[in-house]
């Protein structure tokens, strides 16, 4: 008899604040992983999307014996060619792995254009992949060099196209090891 | 047995996911306008005055103590005596580099920076004074040491003080 009035008693406060409830099963799948950002290097070009994945360097107009914009150089110039320097900062991110470091690697996207050639950190690339580091560490910004070789020959005689801004598109790659 | 074959289903999975290369990637777009540019410079001549900074666009050529008769001149300076007056020369290169242009050529332009209403200032026999500057050559081949002779003509009127002027050259590609 006791169990029976508990129960009307129950359903008398149900009438007055209806109440619904409901179980949402959810599943948390904890994925490791690294991630590849730009940032850019004091004293050096100003890289548009700094922070990103997807960054940009423009070395404005360049010459071989003109002013340079802020932040390039011109380490040199031979009977051949010249070459104009920024630096720029590759920083990898990783979580959930027990991976200390990174393979880094880059290449082009594309064929480079005429007369121009493009280095990393002195290494040549094309559209190969090439590796720049191979113990890189993570979370911390690290200082690559991005030289532009540009040959002094004459536009259609080796040289590049002049006066037109000329853009090449470099894919990096950061592995864990 | 299908405990075992369940027991390798596993193990040949987590092989898999060991395997499993973790990478992340990045593109970075590089831009650069290239320009056309010449660029002056000067360097001693064999058989002349050793040029002070040689090999810069800004340049010194020192005649040294110069007379008319006599005395010693200096390495590398000659002296022609005429009626009136004497020239002491040296003769000097003018390197002109090119980039990126197709220009065959250029053209040499010379002026001094201060009016000498004394002395006479040639450079590859070509007078040069304030005002306008002279046409030295209109030819001139890029990437070559272009030998040119200095000469400064000194009038025996002239009182033993110091002779020194700028000789501005301009290069502009044709």
């Amino acid at each position: 008899m006791a169990a029976v009035m508990v129960l009307l008693s129950s359903a008398a406060v149900w009438a007055q604040n209806p109440t619904a409830s409901g179980v949402i099963n959810g599943t948390l799948v904890n994925k490791d992983g690294i991630t590849l950002l730009f940032n850019s290097d004091p004293q050096s070009v100003t890289l548009g999307g700094a922070g990103t994945s997807a960054a940009s360097l423009d070395f404005g107009s360049i010459s071989a014996f003109g002013p340079l914009a802020a932040g390039v150089t011109r380490p040199t110039v031979t009977a051949t060619n010249y070459t104009v320097r920024s630096l720029f900062d590759i920083q990898v991110i990783q979580g959930g792995l027990t991976s200390t470091t990174y393979t880094l690697q880059a290449q082009l996207a594309a064929a480079a254009p005429t007369g121009l050639s493009y280095r990393v950190d002195a290494i040549t690339l094309g559209t190969a992949s090439q590796t720049l580091q191979t113990t890189a560490t993570y979370g911390v910004d690290i200082q690559h060099s991005l030289d532009l070789v540009i040959l002094k020959a004459a536009p259609g005689a080796g040289g590049p196209a002049t006066g037109t801004p000329l853009t090449t598109t470099i894919n990096f790659t950061a592995t864990a090891n | 047995m299908k405990k075992f074959t369940l027991i390798a289903a596993a193990m040949m999975m987590m092989s898999a996911f060991a395997a499993a290369q973790v990478t992340s990637g990045g593109t970075l777009a590089v831009t650069a306008t290239v320009n056309g540019t010449i660029n002056l410079v000067f360097n001693s001549a064999t058989g002349g005055v050793p040029l002070g900074n040689s090999g810069t666009n800004a340049a010194s050529l020192a005649f040294g103590t110069v007379q008319a008769f006599g005395g010693t001149l200096a390495t590398g300076v000659t002296r022609t005596v005429g009626t009136g007056n004497f020239t002491v020369s040296s003769p000097f290169n003018v390197n002109v580099a090119k980039a990126n242009l197709t220009s065959a050529n250029y053209t040499l332009k010379a002026n001094l920076t201060t009016a000498d209403t004394t002395n006479t200032w040639q450079v590859g026999g070509v007078t040069v004074a304030s005002g306008a500057p002279a046409t030295i050559t209109g030819t001139g081949a890029f990437d070559s040491d272009n030998l040119f002779t200095l000469a400064l003509t000194i009038p025996f009127s002239a009182t033993g003080t110091s002779i020194s002027n700028t000789i501005n050259f301009t290069a502009q590609a044709n």
